[in-house]
This record gives structure tokens, C-alpha cells and sequence, in this order.
């Protein structure tokens, strides 16, 4: 039995009751016809049954552009003082959960970063199960079950099942439990699993780089630098770090911002030598970066098949085709 | 608030700026505070100037029980072009240090090849610095220096002292003669790895450490390998664009290694089979 079950005509309240324990964002549409996840302010603007979110919730704890540093002659570098608003987002689906997750074990683990671990308590996240779109492979990559929520919901027949995944979320249930009753919890559904979810875990396990593969520079020929696929990554957390003098002449600010390893830069050096001075290498410390891990999280996948790299790339490129051309190969 | 020297710049002060080429100088910074920096040969600091940014830069000093830092740098871009315009007094902020350094425990009871190119000599004045300040704990030691010309040999009066020290050897050379005083260094001509040539040393007890341009490593890790020196032995220090210093950003990937946190020193058998690597 399932004991915190949420009607769909209490939904309203659920979610109206929710702005009690902080600030509430979900899943909404634009005037301009996008879903992203922002301030929902009445339960009538969530999307609830959406697809997909053109940006990833990671924007919740690396924000495009922040503020890391203050300078002043006075008083040498200082970090901007500063007291994170309570957020809940709500309806997070399982592949952005662990684009979460795996950004939590990034900047939090071995070398804890003070401005994400402060946003990252101040954000309390509300899972949602989800419908398999054209684009998404969660289960090729062990997305598929939600991992580091303080409440999931799972989508039933005619209402919501609740569970909870930490104190915080226990207590939110609590908080409403007049909204919740009894009820048998329906069958978790399985994911689509295809035979390429055997070639990822194989080339992740033995490190493979696909060095001799042809479509390296197949990717390379038609790939336009614009950094679409990892702008739009829950887990790609590349930034650059830059400085701008005040015009008082004296006071500075440092900022953090996104960066992008398809950029040219990215791998430039004082001088201007490039160690990925060609779109194939660039390519491949993408592929790099995300299937195989660097440093700390050498050997764990970031890819959590959220397939909004495969959908925004405007010139139609799939690293999953590196998998597929290997699969299909065995097979022939 | 934090103040870990990590994450927040801790101010100095530029002590002294010493010039050393038409384009290179040497900045000694004392902390403002008593902060006691502590660091090996071979690790880098992200040295920050105001208004202008970060870049990681090598520690070209030697171990010293008080409060400064050399660093040697080059005015090649943004914010190094900054620094150049800076004099005494005036104030930087340093983070570090980071990286991880020679391994100068293991290099112990060795003899030591140093070879430098260019500005490479930065990292490699630091590790000559400590082995001569613990000079018994070592073997043979010699430093190879190439510049290009003989205008761009850095720290020239340290070289003519280092010259008459008995307890190592000095080889000095230019890839091409210009009309310039030729100075009272002896010199040969020729690339850096023309020194190596008909060099006596033991191989299996060698341990070579490497800093310079990109090219100089593809050609120099062929020479010493041919020389017979392990490749565990040979020991490089790499530059990338350090953004974090902390393996954060992740500009800075040499295979699945972070040059920031895993280098900036790497041996070179851990590092052969790496794409890109050098």
C-alpha cells in the first residue's frame, strides 16, 4: 500500500500549499511557446504533463553568470555575502534528478564549492515520473530510477503517489498529510531499454575512447561550434572565469559563467597555442568528459539520457551513433 | 567568512620586480599577513590581478621559511600584460598553491637532469633551488637550458654563479646566434636536445624533469628514452589553462587526468598513450 496518495482534483492544493516551505518553480510554458522550469506563482501555470524542458534544472545551482568574487583595495577579494530564497521545484523528471546528483557528487564531494553547496541546500526537489519521448534513453544510461529527490511523485490513473527521499521532504509530507490518503500503489512501468545500453556500460568499463572510429570526423565536418548540445546538458558544468574592472577604477568583480569545450578557446593556453585546436578533438573530450569522466568522477557516466543534445543539435549529431555503429558491427 | 588561500586570493604585495628579458620578468610578492606559504618545486599559483583576472603561473622560487613568492612571467596576454605594467608596492592576490609538485622524496639518492626550454626554466629554478638547498641527497645534477636567442636567456647571473658551483654541471645553448653581445656565458648552438648528444649519465639512475613549449616533449622524451632512461623516470611538467586550480572547470584534461589536481608534473609513462597529451 501506497500511503500517501494525492487525488487529482486535490493537486491544486497540493501545489498551492507547497509556496508554505519556500519559493515554487516547476515546469511552465512562455509566451513564446518554450517550456523551462520557472516561478510558478498558481497551480494553473504548471506543465505538469510536459515533456521536456529546453534547459535543464541545473541553471537552479550553476546559474549561467555569477558573481565569485568582490575586490576592493580596502578590503582585498571577498566572496559577495549573500542568503539563498528556499526553492522547491517541482516536477523534475528522473534524468534531470541524476543530472542533479551527479553535479552534487562534482561540487560537492572532493572539493565542496561554497556558492553551489549553498544554493544546493537551499533547494528542496520534487521528482515526477515521466513518458519516454523520441529523444531519451534514461535506461541505456541507469537514469531511469530517481535518485536524490525529497519527494517523487509517480504519475497514477487518477492521482499522484508520493514518496519521500529525505527529512525535508518527510516533513512537507507531513505538513499536508490532510491532503493525502490510502491506496495501492501502481506498477512501476519499466524503461526502454535498447542493445546500445550494453555497448555504453562495455566502453565505459574499459575506457573506450573509439579512437579509430569514422564518424569522429563525420561529427567534425558538420558540427557548427555553437555549443547547443552541452549548454543544454543537465550535468555539463564547464566554466570559465573572468574579471571586470569597476569604473571607479579601483573596485573589481569576478565572475563565473558558463563555458563550452566545443568553444575554440577551450583549450587554449597563454600564447595561443591550442591543444584542441580541431572540432574532432574538441569532439572527443566531449565524449571524453561524458561518458568516461575526468579527475574524481573518472570512470562514472554524466550522460543521463536526458536526449536534449540529440534534439536542440541543428545539424542532427547523436554521440549515441558511436555505441550503434559498435553494436551493429558485432551484429554484422 | 572562508579564507583558505584556496578559493579567495590572499593579498601581496610585488617586493621586487626584476627584469630578465625584453618580454619576461621576475616578480618576488611578499603575503600582507603572516601567512606562511608552503610549497614544492613543480606547483603553480593562480596569481590574480586586479580588474584584470586570473592565470595559473608556476612557482619559479625556491623553498624559504619567510613570507615571498617568486614568480616568473612572460607578457603574453591580458593579464600578464597588466602585471608587466606593475611595480613595487603595488598589490596582487595569489591562490595556492596547487598541484602536486616533483615527487623530490622519490627523486632522492638520484642523479638529477633538468632540462629546460625557454621559459620553462621557471619550474626547473624552483626544483634546482631545493635540490641545492638539500644538495647530499643527491646525485649528479645538471641543468640543460635552451632559449632561442641569446637575448631571451633568463636569469643570466644566476646561470654565471650556477657555472662556477662545482657540485653540478650547467649546459647552456640558443637555437640561433644574434648580433647582440654574446655576453660571458658559454653557449653552444644548436636546439636543446643537441646537448644530450654524447652526454655521459647513468640511465637507470637518472631522473630527468622537463619544462618547455609543447614541441620541446616530443622530441626530448624520444632523446631520453634513447638515452636509456625509464620512462617512469622522466618526469614533465605541462601547461594547460588553468581556470579553478581545483578540478572544477575542467579546461585543464590530459586524458582522464586534470593537469590542475593530478599534474602539473606527470610522468611520462603515465602519460604516453594520452592524445593530446603533449
Amino acid at each position: 500500500m501506497a500511503r500517501n496518495f494525492l487525488q487529482d482534483e486535490l493537486l491544486p492544493a497540493f501545489v498551492d500549499n507547497l509556496a508554505a516551505f519556500g519559493e515554487l518553480h516547476g515546469p511552465k510554458l512562455t509566451d513564446d511557446g518554450v517550456t523551462v522550469f520557472g516561478r510558478v506563482v498558481t497551480h494553473a501555470e504548471l506543465r505538469l504533463d510536459y515533456r521536456s524542458t529546453l534547459l535543464p534544472p541545473k541553471k537552479y545551482l550553476l546559474p549561467p553568470r555569477e558573481t565569485t568574487l568582490a575586490y576592493s583595495p580596502e578590503s582585498g577579494y571577498r566572496q559577495p555575502a549573500a542568503t539563498e530564497k528556499n526553492i522547491i521545484l517541482l516536477g523534475v523528471h528522473p534524468c534531470d534528478l541524476a543530472g542533479i546528483a551527479y553535479l552534487d557528487r562534482v561540487f560537492m564531494y572532493d572539493a565542496a564549492d561554497h556558492l553551489y553547496s549553498r544554493r544546493r541546500e537551499a533547494l528542496t526537489l520534487i521528482g515526477l515520473s515521466c513518458e519516454p519521448d523520441d529523444f531519451c534513453f534514461c535506461g541505456d544510461v541507469n537514469a531511469d530510477l530517481p535518485v536524490g529527490f525529497d519527494i517523487f511523485i509517480q504519475r497514477a490513473d487518477d492521482g499522484f503517489c508520493l514518496d519521500t527521499g529525505s527529512d525535508k521532504g518527510a516533513a512537507i509530507i507531513a505538513g499536508l498529510s490532510r491532503l493525502f490518503m490510502e491506496r495501492e500503489r501502481p506498477p512501476s512501468r519499466m524503461r526502454n531499454c535498447s542493445p546500445i545500453k550494453d555497448a555504453i556500460q562495455r566502453a565505459v568499463k574499459t575506457q573506450e575512447t573509439f579512437e579509430g572510429s569514422p564518424l569522429w570526423d563525420d561529427f567534425a565536418a558538420r558540427c557548427l561550434s555553437c555549443g547547443a548540445c552541452s549548454l543544454c546538458c543537465p550535468t555539463c558544468y564547464c566554466f570559465d572565469v573572468r574579471e571586470y574592472g569597476n569604473l571607479d577604477g579601483a573596485t573589481a568583480e569576478r565572475i563565473r559563467e558558463w563555458d563550452n569545450c566545443l568553444f575554440k578557446a577551450h583549450g587554449e593556453v597563454a600564447g595561443g597555442h591550442n591543444f584542441r585546436k580541431s572540432r574532432q578533438e574538441r569532439f572527443r573530450y566531449r565524449f571524453q568528459h561524458k561518458y568516461l569522466g575526468f579527475g574524481p568522477t573518472r570512470g562514472r557516466t554524466s550522460c543521463v539520457g536526458c536526449g536534449r543534445c540529440r534534439e536542440v543539435c541543428p545539424v542532427g549529431i547523436d554521440m549515441l551513433e558511436l555505441f550503434r555503429l559498435k553494436v551493429e558491427g558485432k551484429a554484422g | 567568512m572562508m579564507k583558505d588561500g584556496k578559493t579567495i586570493p590572499i593579498m601581496a604585495e610585488i617586493a621586487e620586480v626584476r627584469s630578465l628579458s625584453g618580454d619576461t620578468s621576475l616578480f618576488r610578492l611578499r603575503f600582507e599577513e603572516e601567512e606562511n606559504f608552503h610549497f614544492l618545486p613543480g606547483q603553480f599559483v593562480q596569481l590574480s590581478v586586479p580588474s584584470g583576472g586570473e592565470v595559473p603561473i608556476s612557482i619559479a622560487g625556491g623553498p624559504s621559511d619567510d613570507r615571498s613568492l617568486e614568480l616568473c612571467a612572460r607578457r603574453v596576454g591580458h593579464v600578464t600584460t597588466m602585471l608587466h605594467s606593475m611595480g613595487r608596492g603595488e598589490k596582487v592576490g595569489v591562490r595556492g598553491p596547487f598541484g602536486n609538485g616533483f615527487p623530490v622524496g622519490e627523486m632522492k639518492g638520484k642523479d638529477i637532469l633538468l632540462l629546460a626550454g625557454g621559459l620553462g626554466i621557471a619550474p626547473l629554478r624552483s626544483l634546482l633551488h631545493y635540490i641545492l638547498a638539500y644538495r647530499e641527497d643527491y646525485a649528479a645534477v645538471t641543468l640543460m637550458y635552451g632559449s632561442r636567442e641569446p637575448d631571451a636567456i633568463l636569469f643570466r647571473e644566476e646561470l654565471a654563479e650556477l657555472s662556477c658551483r662545482r657540485d653540478m654541471r650547467l649546459l647552456l645553448t640558443v637555437d640561433f646566434l644574434t648580433d647582440g653581445p654574446p655576453g660571458e656565458l658559454a653557449c653552444n648552438v644548436g636546439l636543446l636536445p643537441s646537448l644530450l648528444k654524447g652526454f655521459d649519465l647513468r640511465p637507470a639512475d637518472t631522473t630527468a624533469a622537463v619544462c618547455g613549449p609543447p614541441a620541446l616533449y616530443r622530441c626530448l622524451t624520444s632523446e631520453l628514452e634513447a638515452l636509456g632512461i625509464p620512462d617512469r623516470s622522466i618526469l614533465l611538467s605541462l601547461e594547460r589553462r588553468m581556470k579553478c586550480g581545483v578540478g572544477l572547470c575542467s579546461h585543464c584534461a590530459v586524458g582522464d587526468l586534470f593537469c590542475c589536481t593530478d599534474g602539473p608534473v606527470f610522468r611520462f609513462s603515465d602519460i604516453r598513450g594520452i592524445e593530446g597529451a603533449l
